[in-house]
C-alpha cells in the first residue's frame, strides 16, 4: 500500500515539475503554451550537452538548464507570443508550429548535418545521462525499498513549488503577475508594466520546464519527440487544477498522480494513463473552471 | 447576388472541375496519392465547418476519422484472403488466429474474449453503415454533454483531445481485438454492386473525388442556410444569440455532428484508397496536423481549409522524395503554421478574398471616374 502511494506520489510529482511552468504562463498570460514540452525536451538535451561538452556532473546541469531554456523561452514570448495576447486557440496553433521547430531543429542539429558537420549529443537518437551514484540504489523507508531518484525528484518538485509559491505571494514581481491574472488591463493602468512582466514569467516558467527536463533525463531516455506527451499531461493537470491556482495544480496533479500509480499497479500503464483521461474528461465536464479556482472579475 | 460571391462560386466550379480532370495528367502512384489527398481534403472541410463556422477547435477530429477508418476496415478484414481459408467457416482475422490460445475454437463467435464483436462485421453495408454511424453517435453524445453544459473555447479542445487519446489508448489496449498497435492490414477491396475499388485504379479515385465535390457543396448549402447564419452568430457572441432566443446547443450540436459524420465518411475513404487502418490515425499530432492544414488554407472558408490540405500534402509528398529534405519539410512547416498564425490568420483564402476585393474596389472605382467624367461631360454639353 504504502508502496503505491509512494509511486503515485513520484508519478505526481512529475506531472507537477512539467505543470507548474504551465500554470504559471496559462494562468498569468493566457497563452497556452504547446511548446513547453520542448523546453522539458531542450532541458534534457542541456544536461546531456553539458556532460559531454563541458564534463558537468548532473547537478551542475540544473541551473544552467533552467538559464538556457529561460533564454529560449524568452527569445519565444518576444518574437511570436507577444503578438498574439488575447488570442488564446491561435497561441496554441503558432507555439505547435514552435514545437515542431525546435524538435526538428534538434534532429536535424540545428541545419549543421546538412553540410556533413555533426554534433556530438544531438541528432534524432537516443541519449542517456548517468545519475550520480548517491542518487541511485534504495533506501528502506518505514519497511519498504524506496528509490532514492524518485525520493530527489520529489524533493526538488517541492522546493520547485515552494520557491514558485515564493515569488507568486511574497514579491513584488509576484503581486504584479498575479495583478495581470486577474485584469491585464486594470493592471496596466495601475502602473504595472505588462509586457516586461510577461516576458519574465514566460522565461520563469520555460526555465522550470527545462528543470523538469533534467530530472526526466535521470531516468528515461533522452530523445527529440520525448516533450509531445508531457505537454499534454501538463494542460490536464492544470485544467483540471483550476485556471492560475497553483493550490490546485498541486492537488490535481497529486491526484492524477495517485490514480495513475495506483491503477498502474493493478492492471497496466496504458489502461492507467486511459482511465487518468477519462477522469479529466468527468472532472472538467462537471467543473469546467476546474477544481480550485477563483472568481473572476 | 454580389460580385465577391459570385466569384466564390467560380472557385467551387473550378475546383470541382479540376479535382476531375487532374487524373487525365497522372499515373497510378499518383492517382492513388492524389486520392488520399483529397480524403484530407474532406478533412479540412470538416475541421473548417467546426472551427471556422461553429467556433469549437476540436483537437479530436481524429477520433471520428479513426472511428469510420476502423469500421470499414473490420469488414474488409473479413473479406481479405488472409481472414478465409483458416480451417473454419466464417472468415478469421489472422492477427486473431496468431494470438489465439491453444486450443481456442478458431470460429469467429469465440476465438477469444469479444471477438464476436466482429460478427456483424461479416457484412460489409454493416461496416459501410457503422462508418457513419459510430462518429455521429460518439459526436451526439459528447456534444449533448459539452454544449448543455455550455463548455465553451479551450475547454471543448481540451475534453476532444483526452478523448482522442483515451480512445487511442483503449484500442491499443484491446489488442486481441484491434491488433493494437499494428492496426488493420491486409484488407480485402471494397466491392460495390460488383464492381471492385482498386485503390490505384480510376474507380476509387472518381469514388473520393464525387464525395469531395458533394461533401463540398452540401456543407457550402448548409452554412448559408437561416441554421448556418445562426451558427456564425453563436460563433461570434454566444450570449447575445442566447439571449435572443435561439437555442444554442441545437446548433452547435447538428454542426458538430455534421463535421464528425463528414470525418467518418473521410475515414473510410481513406481505408479504401490506403488499405489499412491503424491507431496513429487518433495520434494527437494527427488531429493538429488537421488543424494545420485548414489554418494555413483559411479556416473559415470551406474550400480554402480543403485546398490547404490538398496543397500542403502535394508540396509534402514532392519535397520528401529527396531523402536530406525530408526531415527538414517538417521544420518549414512548424515554420510555415507560425507564420500563417502571424500575418495570415484568416489563410491563403483570406488572402485571396482580399485581393478579389482589392480588384472589385479597383473596379469600382473606376467605373466611378468613369461615370463621372460622363456625368461632366454631359453637363458640360447641356451648359451652353
Amino acid at each position: 500500500m504504502l508502496e503505491i502511494i509512494f509511486i503515485g506520489l513520484s508519478v505526481g510529482s512529475i506531472l507537477l515539475l512539467v505543470a507548474l511552468g504551465l500554470a504559471i504562463t496559462y494562468g498569468a498570460m493566457g497563452v497556452i503554451n504547446m511548446a513547453h514540452g520542448e523546453m522539458v525536451m531542450l532541458g534534457a538535451y542541456t544536461t546531456v550537452m553539458a556532460g559531454i561538452w563541458l564534463h558537468l556532473g548532473f547537478l551542475a546541469s540544473i541551473p544552467l538548464a533552467f538559464v538556457v531554456t529561460a533564454l529560449v523561452g524568452l527569445a519565444i514570448e518576444r518574437v511570436v507570443v507577444r503578438r498574439l495576447y488575447g488570442r488564446l486557440l491561435d497561441t496554441l496553433l503558432a507555439t505547435w508550429g514552435i514545437a515542431i521547430l525546435l524538435q526538428q531543429a534538434v534532429r536535424l542539429e540545428f541545419g549543421l548535418s546538412f553540410f556533413g558537420k555533426h554534433i556530438r549529443g544531438l541528432g534524432p537518437g537516443l541519449q542517456n545521462v548517468t545519475v550520480p551514484p548517491a542518487l541511485t540504489g534504495a533506501i528502506m523507508v518505514g519497511g519498504e525499498d524506496v528509490n532514492v531518484y524518485r525520493l530527489f525528484i520529489i524533493g526538488v518538485t517541492a522546493a520547485l513549488t515552494a520557491l514558485t509559491w515564493f515569488i507568486m505571494y511574497r514579491t513584488d514581481i509576484g503581486i504584479q503577475v498575479r495583478a495581470i491574472m486577474r485584469n491585464p488591463r486594470m493592471a496596466a493602468a495601475c502602473g504595472v508594466n505588462v509586457q516586461r512582466i510577461n516576458a519574465l514569467t514566460f522565461a520563469y516558467g520555460s526555465g522550470l520546464a527545462g528543470i523538469a527536463g533534467v530530472m526526466m533525463s535521470g531516468f528515461k531516455t533522452v530523445f527529440p519527440d520525448m516533450g509531445t506527451s508531457m505537454v499534454v499531461d501538463g494542460f490536464l493537470v492544470v485544467v483540471v487544477g483550476g485556471v492560475g491556482s497553483l493550490l490546485g495544480a498541486v492537488f490535481s496533479a497529486g491526484l492524477l498522480g495517485q490514480v495513475d500509480g495506483s491503477v498502474a499497479s493493478l492492471t497496466n500503464d496504458v489502461l492507467a494513463r486511459a482511465v487518468v483521461f477519462g477522469l479529466v474528461i468527468l472532472i472538467i465536464v462537471i467543473r469546467p473552471t476546474g477544481l480550485f479556482s477563483f472568481k473572476g472579475r | 447576388m454580389t460580385i465577391q460571391r459570385r466569384l466564390d462560386y467560380l472557385c467551387y466550379a473550378i475546383f470541382i472541375v479540376a479535382i476531375l480532370l487532374v487524373p487525365l495528367l497522372l499515373g497510378d502512384f499518383w492517382i492513388n496519392r492524389m486520392s488520399k489527398f483529397l480524403v484530407y481534403g474532406m478533412l479540412g472541410v470538416a475541421v473548417s465547418l467546426c472551427w471556422g463556422y461553429a467556433g469549437i477547435l476540436n483537437l479530436g477530429q481524429g477520433l471520428f476519422f479513426g472511428a469510420g477508418a476502423y469500421m470499414l476496415a473490420m469488414s474488409l478484414k473479413l473479406l481479405s484472403n488472409t481472414s478465409m481459408q483458416q480451417g473454419s467457416d466464417t472468415p478469421v482475422p489472422d492477427f486473431m488466429l496468431w494470438n489465439a490460445q491453444p486450443g481456442a475454437p478458431t470460429e469467429l463467435c469465440c476465438i477469444n474474449h469479444g471477438s464476436w464483436l466482429w460478427l456483424p462485421f461479416q457484412s460489409q453495408w454493416f461496416g459501410i453503415l457503422m462508418g457513419i454511424l459510430l462518429p455521429v453517435t460518439l459526436a451526439l453524445i459528447l456534444g449533448l454533454i459539452v454544449f448543455r453544459k455550455r463548455i465553451a473555447g479551450v475547454f471543448v479542445s481540451i475534453i476532444t483531445l483526452a478523448l482522442v487519446l483515451l480512445v487511442r489508448l483503449v484500442l491499443i489496449d484491446a489488442q486481441p481485438l484491434t491488433n493494437g498497435f499494428n492496426g488493420l492490414t491486409d484488407l480485402g477491396t471494397l466491392t460495390i454492386l460488383g464492381y471492385q475499388f482498386d485503390a490505384y485504379g480510376l474507380g476509387t479515385y472518381y469514388l473520393i473525388a464525387v464525395s469531395l465535390a458533394l461533401v463540398l457543396i452540401g456543407a457550402r448549402m448548409l452554412v448559408e442556410t437561416r441554421a448556418g447564419l445562426i451558427l456564425q452568430a453563436i460563433r461570434d457572441d454566444q450570449n447575445r444569440v442566447r439571449y435572443l432566443g435561439f437555442d444554442v446547443p441545437v446548433y452547435q450540436l447538428f454542426f458538430f455532428t455534421v463535421s464528425a459524420g463528414i470525418a467518418g465518411y473521410a475515414g473510410m475513404l481513406y481505408v479504401v484508397a490506403a488499405e489499412f487502418a491503424s491507431p496513429t490515425f487518433m495520434d494527437l499530432a494527427y488531429s493538429i496536423t488537421m488543424v494545420v492544414w485548414a489554418a494555413v488554407g483559411g479556416r473559415a472558408s470551406l474550400l480554402g481549409a480543403c485546398i490547404g490540405a490538398i496543397l500542403i500534402n502535394i508540396v509534402a509528398a514532392t519535397v520528401s522524395e529527396t531523402q536530406s529534405f525530408m526531415e527538414a519539410w517538417k521544420a518549414v512547416i512548424g515554420l510555415v503554421f507560425v507564420l500563417v498564425v502571424l500575418y495570415l490568420p484568416r489563410g491563403l483564402a483570406g488572402l485571396a478574398s482580399d485581393i478579389g476585393e482589392r480588384i472589385e474596389a479597383r473596379a469600382a472605382a473606376r467605373a466611378a471616374t468613369g461615370s463621372q467624367a460622363a456625368a461632366m461631360v454631359a453637363a458640360s454639353r447641356r451648359a451652353p
